[in-house]
């Protein structure tokens, strides 16, 4: 027998050493990054943290009540399935920014090289900004095929976890392409040069050096490569609203500056599960629409009157959206959760819903995940300003662009605690808000969770019944899953400090 | 007195027939009590010089013995009589066959004749308890579902750990397919001749990189130089559900809805305010589990001319299942031809085509049809006043979803088509030596359709449909060539040679195809569905090259020496790791045959063998050294997911076993005796390491699987005794017992730097839970928990008792530790519970298992009682786990939980109900069972008709028998069935209870005719 009888490769994936041949494979390569990897964590858990725990939301499913009333502990599958997953996506961006280098055929352009290369690391650096926030320290994992054999591996200190999210993120600030986000939305959905520098000034927020964040927040603004969708200023776009940036079509409009980027596929991880959770039953038609969580009393009272975003974001009984389902007249007796209210952001009706291949039932749909868009850099910019970082003023100009598109008076001396209150409403729905919570102080953190009202209103007479739940200083992270402290009991050692290369 | 002597030598001559008149070669004539002898020739004609008044003696391999005075006429004919018991005593050993008394190696047989009345739609399930050293478990009651058949003990972590079939010379590996169906569900037991199981390594060698698991030699029926007969053998019969858990009743599910209410701070619900005056509710079991019917009829041709041999068959198989809407159905056919073109040439073919269908039942999962049907709530009807199927109420999170509607509406439908078979032909070369070619070929399709109908049960509403197809074929062929040179030298050097070459390849792919939002239910078609289609494709293929020789030399018939040599190429591994090299030798010495033991009558056919071998196991994914990328679907286009790790370095698992083993007789052979011994070794064995979660993803959508590994070293050490006694009192009674009992002894004895591996499943849908433990210096996969002291009941129980995973011992409905919760024992001492209290809480290992076969002939009725069982293992019962968590809303529970922890119920057996967070459902010796068990598998009753009255009217053969399948099991298990076998055949979750689907109770009455 000749010697390629017993030669198998696979003949219907490629054999990662033979792959990034051309341009377009190199280009190819990263496009996984921005979808499947995070599918359960975009699906089933983004949730529980941003929206729960934070007290913007509430439920009575016992799998996710942990999470209102801080009782989590490290079996809960919720815990494991975030952490899987974003894990996964560590692991799927360094296999590209270990093997590219390597592997690529050398007639491909460097700067093609290089762009995958910073939207690889751009991508690890985002999935590491969630680990860290949700459970601090963690192992840095920068090549998995160097520690997936061993058995036990130590813990890194936050600080360097946050320093190597900057390196990721100046890597491809330095790499990426730079661009100007135009009308033709699918040249916008990959990330830039302009969307890195974004998420850099949102790090340098959270580390508290705001005179970084001001400067790069006010780079990104002055270069003129986002819009906000719906905003008057010279960084408008007329053409949108804040209810626009959440309808599939307009997907990569220029607001956004990096978004999880689905698809209208029948298979399992490859569409966008949101709708699926927070819709009401019957109306994707599918078996889904699981009503997951709803609003708390205490959301819903920070709501000023007269804010546009309220329609956007959560559904009031009769209110009437012409664009969903070929016009839905919400039921009078919508009810998630015990909260009288329904869930808009991210519901985008039936139209889009594509039932899994599976059998389930279940649906997905293709619009994208906002994980940062320009709307938030404004406020960031706000932020760093108010704290010092650059002069107030034009921190105060940001923060009334948001004002204003959310049809509100402008505040003429915001305190931080506007900008706190702005930030919870801007981006109610979009996971962010138990990050704002706990980044303050802790005792101002805690004080917050404590006194956040997560009751329930009577479904008929809307007669509040409050619920409080107190929150500790061991409620501020989350618990590592219990089989991974199992399997590598180091993660309840100290934490070690990273060998920087 | 010479001339007297010469005068009384005669020469008698004549020709050797069998019974049909066939001439036979080769027998030996012998003077009876001289050394005076002659061979018959090729037209069976003998010429031999005898005195006067002497007696012949004719004696040839698989016919009766025959003696006969010496008359005046100098011609004698003699027909031999065949001798049907010692045609058994021919043992198939791979590439041959052997004499029984001079197998070196551990080989076990299985009367294919005990099987026939069984109503069990696989063979794999048909061997258990019937060969010392052969466990298997039957997983699930499914009609078709795969087993797990371990042969002395477990030798790999995560290569599997299943036997090698080979199938008239057509290897078939025995990993489950496609909805956890046995490979062999499509093979017509009737047609089955003999089964051969090499257990030990020695034996097993010749079959080398895939022999590290055993190898079961299956060999169809054949035909025979006999005039035709026609045979017919069908029976019908009902399967009856056993066993029904003890789920909550309406009022009962209700009372402790309003207690899980209180915790959950919840809304009370206004119908459950007085649970004593409602109504019991559904039970949904009963609406699952039902009778259902099996028959099965097959007939078959036999017979064969002096040149021709033929064995015809066709069969059909209908088996409902007791789970509603599962089912199986086969049909089959078959063809064994042999044909002699001369003296020099011998061709013959074996070839079955078979169909099967299958309806499958989500199985084995909390959200499968039995798990449903367990967790349903009561309240909820099967059926609306108008006739639609009922459904959960919108308050209902879990959206536990009616079971029977599921089952009726939703479609999963199993097609399985194959042609399995071989030609070979067969030349004389030279008057020792013959060539023989063979080509085999297993080829299938198997097609997949699910359908999920647009439906409504109450808040569960779909309204678009969809439809998948799933098409996948496998092409296998091999081709052999071997040399076989067999020869006696000096009448007592009797040698055997073979040598050959062996290529195999294997292909496989298909397509799958979805559709949906058709315009009814009725009649879905790919492409008439609105729904954007969906195709995916996968296809791969693997080769093995190999290369093998043996040599059997036996002396005297005393004495006789087996070596062998194998060499395999796999494509399963990179360059310069491919190929692997198997040898073994063995030896038996026919004690009794030794003259000092002529006086030994007490022992009659002593046989001592041993033997010693090295065999491998490639049993992993191709291109498992490499890694590759798949393509998927992203909103940028196609990207690329890596999958796997790779491992360059990956190479051939390999096993070595010794074994020893003694054969003796015992009352003038009425009882026969096998005791073997074996150590077994396993190395670098094949292992998908168990990486950190952190490092690979674990379980999620993109997560990039550990890599494949070669790590340690395991040992299986064991004893197989199978004892038969058998007895003709006279005419009219005999008796005919075997006891097979198998212990083995199962210990990791190296992990490298690996301290430990854990079993891990989502066992309960709360996420991965570690639920076994393997470590060097324990068998594999121990269960591995929390050890329970009790429930603490008192105040004073918390006086000095260490806290509890943090958490302070408070009054409080969540996050604490109060009265009622259960106590877990400080195994460390170090004053608080967590993790690090975990131990070993259990063995899924058996002590020993037993198979007892029984059969009794009296006068023209025989009985038949065969029981099996096991002994010493433990059982995580895992379904237990969830049904008495007492933690959720809306989840039927086990009416034990009743007896759940208040003040007004200090004595309690259960804890206190409690929210999702509760740590009183960890992994702990709560769920923690034995699983021994004795079951009465087979009772069968026969009656013959004596065949001076069936020839009359015109049968050779009518037997009735009557047969009750699983009668019943004695055991303490408090699950459905205690026979769990391994989840998904993965060794390291062997014996966790997931809902098994319960084997039935089947009473059947056949007929068996021949004419």
């Amino acid at each position: 027998c000749d010697k390629e009888f017993l030669d198998r490769p696979p003949e219907d994936s490629f054999n990662v050493a033979d792959f990034f041949q051309t341009e377009d494979q190199v280009v190819a390569s990263t496009n996984a990054l921005y979808s499947v990897p995070w599918y359960d964590f975009n699906e089933n858990t983004i949730w529980v943290f941003g929206e729960l725990s934070s007290g913007n939301c509430r439920t009575w499913d016992p799998r996710n009540a942990d999470f209102v009333n801080f009782a989590v502990n490290g079996n809960n599958a919720q815990i494991s399935r975030t952490w899987e997953a974003l894990f996964a996506v560590v692991a799927q961006a360094n296999t590209i920014i270990n093997t590219l280098p390597e592997a690529v055929n050398p007639n491909v352009p460097s700067g093609v090289v290089n762009n995958a290369l910073g939207e690889a690391r751009f991508i690890r650096a985002v999935a590491y900004f969630y680990i860290v926030r949700i459970w601090g320290s963690v192992p840095i994992i920068e090549n998995n095929a160097d520690i997936v054999l061993e058995p036990k591996i130590a813990r890194n200190p936050v600080e360097d976890i946050y320093r190597f999210i900057r390196e990721d993120l100046e890597f491809a600030v330095a790499n990426c392409y730079p661009k100007i986000r135009g009308a033709n939305y699918a040249e916008n959905a990959r990330v830039s040069s302009g969307s890195a520098k974004a998420m850099l000034a949102k790090i340098y927020l959270y580390e508290r050096n705001y005179q970084m964040a001001y400067q790069l927040a006010d780079e990104v603004i002055n270069s003129g490569e986002f819009k906000l969708f719906g905003g008057d200023g010279a960084d408008g776009d007329s053409s949108g609203s804040y209810f626009d940036l959440f309808i599939p079509e307009n997907d990569n409009n220029p607001e956004s500056i990096f978004a999880l980027q689905w698809t209208s596929s029948s298979r399992y991880s490859e569409g966008n599960g949101l709708q699926s959770l927070l819709a009401p039953s019957g109306f994707t038609g599918g078996s889904d629409g699981y009503s997951a969580i709803g609003i708390s009393p205490d959301l819903l009272q920070a709501y000023e009157a007269g804010d546009l975003r309220f329609y956007a974001t959560f559904m009031e009984r009769n209110a009437f959206y012409p664009n969903l389902n070929g016009g839905y007249v919400v039921p009078d007796n919508i009810d998630f959760q015990g909260t009288r209210h329904g869930i808009k952001k991210y519901v985008v009706g039936a139209d889009y819903a594509i039932a899994r291949d599976d059998g389930s039932g279940i649906t997905s749909t293709p619009n994208n995940t906002y994980i940062l868009r320009y709307g938030e850099l404004l406020l960031i910019h706000a932020e760093a300003a108010l704290n010092g970082g650059g002069p107030v003023s034009s921190g105060v100009e940001s923060f009334n662009k948001i004002r204003r598109r959310a049809g509100l008076p402008e505040i003429a001396n915001p305190t931080l605690d506007d900008v706190f209150h702005e930030r919870r409403i801007e981006l109610a729905m979009e996971f962010e808000f138990w990050y704002d919570v706990v980044r303050q102080d802790p005792a101002t953190a805690i004080a917050f969770l404590s006194n956040t009202d997560r009751g329930t209103y009577n479904s008929d007479t809307g007669e509040l019944q409050s619920e409080f739940f107190q929150a500790t200083m061991d409620d501020l992270l989350f618990p590592y899953p219990t089989v991974e402290t199992q399997n590598n009991p180091a993660l309840l050692e100290a934490p070690v400090p990273y060998d920087f290369k | 007195i010479l001339s007297q002597f010469l005068s009384a030598q005669n020469t008698i001559q004549g020709t050797v027939t069998d019974s049909n008149g066939i001439p036979l070669a080769g027998v030996n004539i012998i003077e009876k009590g001289t050394s005076n002898g002659v061979v018959s020739n090729f037209d069976g004609f003998y010429s031999i010089k005898v005195a006067e008044e002497a007696a012949l003696v004719f004696s040839f391999l698989g016919f009766v013995t025959t003696e006969i005075k010496v008359t005046s006429s100098s011609t004698q004919n003699i027909q031999l009589e065949e001798d049907l018991e010692s045609l058994n005593e021919v043992v198939v050993i791979g590439y041959g066959s052997q004499l029984k008394e001079e197998i070196s190696g551990a080989v076990s047989t299985i009367e294919t004749k005990d099987l026939e009345t069984i109503p069990q739609v696989s063979v794999d399930q048909m061997m258990q308890g019937r060969a010392a050293g052969v466990n298997v478990t039957t997983n699930s009651g499914q009609p078709g579902a795969a087993v797990s058949v371990r042969i002395r003990g477990v030798n790999s972590i995560s290569g599997s750990s299943e036997p090698l079939y080979i199938i008239d010379g057509v290897p078939v590996p025995g990993e489950s397919e496609a909805g956890g169906t046995s490979p062999l569900n499509s093979l017509n037991e009737n047609d089955i001749a003999d089964i051969s199981i090499l257990k030990d390594a020695s034996a097993t060698a010749i079959y080398g990189s895939r022999g590290s698991n055993g190898v079961v030699i299956i060999t169809t029926k054949r035909g025979k130089k006999s005039k035709g007969t026609i045979s017919i053998n069908s029976y019908v019969g009902i399967q009856e559900p056993t066993n029904i858990l003890d789920v909550l009743t309406l009022p009962e599910y209700a009372k402790l809805q309003n207690a899980i209410n209180d915790i959950y701070n919840l809304d009370p619900i206004v119908e459950f305010s007085h649970p004593e005056l409602l109504g019991p509710g559904t039970n949904w079991q009963q609406e699952i589990f039902s009778n259902a019917y099996i028959e099965n009829h097959q007939i078959s041709f036999r017979g064969g001319s002096e040149n021709v041999n033929y064995f015809i068959s066709a069969g059909h198989l209908e088996q409902d299942g007791t789970v509603l809407a599962s089912g199986f159905n086969r049909s089959t056919i078959r063809a064994n031809i042999d044909a002699k073109i001369n003296d020099k040439i011998k061709v013959g073919i074996n070839l079955t085509a078979s169909r099967v269908n299958e309806k499958i039942t989500l199985n084995g999962r909390s959200d499968g049809i039995i798990g449903l049907s367990l967790l349903n709530s009561p309240a909820i009807a099967v059926y609306n006043p108008d006739g639609s199927f009922a459904g959960p109420s919108l308050r209902d999170d879990f959206r536990t979803e009616n079971p029977i509607a599921k089952a009726l509406s939703l479609k999963n439908n199993l097609r399985r088509n194959r042609i399995l078979g071989n030609i070979y032909a067969e030349f004389q070369i030279a008057k020792n030596l013959s060539f023989r070619t063979e080509f085999g070929g297993d080829f299938g399709t198997i097609l997949n359709n699910q359908f999920t109908p647009r439906y409504s049960y109450g808040e569960i509403q779909v309204a678009n449909n969809t439809l998948s197809v799933a098409n996948n074929y496998n092409d296998f062929w091999i081709i052999k060539n071997f040399l076989t040179y067999d020869n006696t030298f000096g009448e007592k050097h009797k040698v055997t040679v073979m040598v050959g070459t062996e290529s195999q390849e294997s292909s496989y792919g298909g397509v799958t195809s979805t559709d949906g939002n058709f315009v009814g239910n009725d009649f879905p078609v790919l492409g008439t569905g609105d729904a954007a289609d969906n195709n995916t494709q996968f296809k791969a293929s693997q080769a093995l090259e190999s290369y093998f020789g043996r040599l059997i030399y036996s002396f005297n018939n005393k004495y006789s020496i087996t070596a062998s040599m194998r060499a395999d190429g796999s494509s399963k591994f990179s360059e310069g790791n491919k190929w692997g090299y198997f040898p073994s030798i063995s030896g038996a010495w026919q004690l009794s045959k030794e003259s000092f033991m002529d006086d030994f009558d007490a022992i009659q056919n002593i046989k001592i063998y041993g033997g010693y071998g090295e065999v491998g196991n490639q049993n992993i994914p191709n291109f498992a050294y490499g890694s590759r990328l798949n393509p998927v679907n992203t909103g940028l286009g196609t990207g690329f997911l890596v999958t796997n790790f790779a491992n360059p370095d990956l190479t051939w698992e390999s096993s070595t076993q010794a074994n020893l083993g003694i054969d003796f007789s015992l009352f003038n052979n009425s009882l026969n005796a096998t005791v073997e011994l074996y150590n077994k070794v396993s190395k670098d064995f094949l292992f998908q390491f168990a990486s950190t979660n952190f490092a690979t993803g674990g379980m999620s959508p993109g997560a990039i699987n550990p890599p494949w590994v070669n790590l340690g070293k395991m040992v299986n050490k064991g004893i197989d005794v199978t004892l038969n006694y058998k007895m003709d009192y006279d005419d009219n009674f005999s008796w005919n017992s075997t006891l097979t009992v198998s212990h083995y002894k199962n210990k990791v004895t190296d992990l490298g730097d690996v301290p430990q591996i854990n079993g891990a499943m989502n066992i309960n849908y709360d996420g991965q839970q570690n639920i076994t433990i393997t470590r060097a210096g324990d068998p594999i996969g121990l269960f591995y928990g929390l050890e329970v002291e009790g429930i603490f009941r008192s105040v004073d129980d918390f006086n000095g008792a260490p806290i509890q995973y943090g958490r302070p011992f408070e009054d409080a409905l969540f996050g604490t530790t109060w009265l009622g919760d259960i106590k877990f024992k400080d195994q460390n001492n170090d004053g608080v519970i967590d993790d690090n209290d975990r131990t070993v809480i259990g063995n899924p290992h058996p002590d020993f298992t037993f198979g007892f076969q029984n059969s009794f002939r009296y006068k023209n009725f025989d009985l038949s009682v065969f029981l099996q069982g096991s002994y010493g293992n433990d059982v995580f019962n895992g379904i237990n786990r969830l049904l008495t968590a007492g933690n959720r809303t809306y989840t039927n529970q086990l009416s034990s939980v009743l007896d759940y922890w208040s003040v007004d119920n200090p004595d309690a057996s259960a804890p206190r109900l409690a929210r999702n967070d509760t740590r009183n459902i960890e992994i702990s010796d709560r769920y923690i069972e034995d699983g021994s068990y004795v079951r009465i598998q087979n009772v069968t009753i026969g009656y013959t008709l004596d065949s001076k009255i069936s020839e009359k009217i015109g049968f050779s053969l009518l037997k009735i028998y009557g047969s009750i399948q699983n009668l019943y099991t004695f055991t303490n298990y408090s699950g459905y069935d205690p026979e769990i076998g391994s989840y998904n055949q993965n060794t390291l979750l062997t014996g966790i209870d997931a809902g098994r689907y319960p084997s039935p109770r089947t009473f059947t009455i056949g007929v068996n005719v021949e004419f």
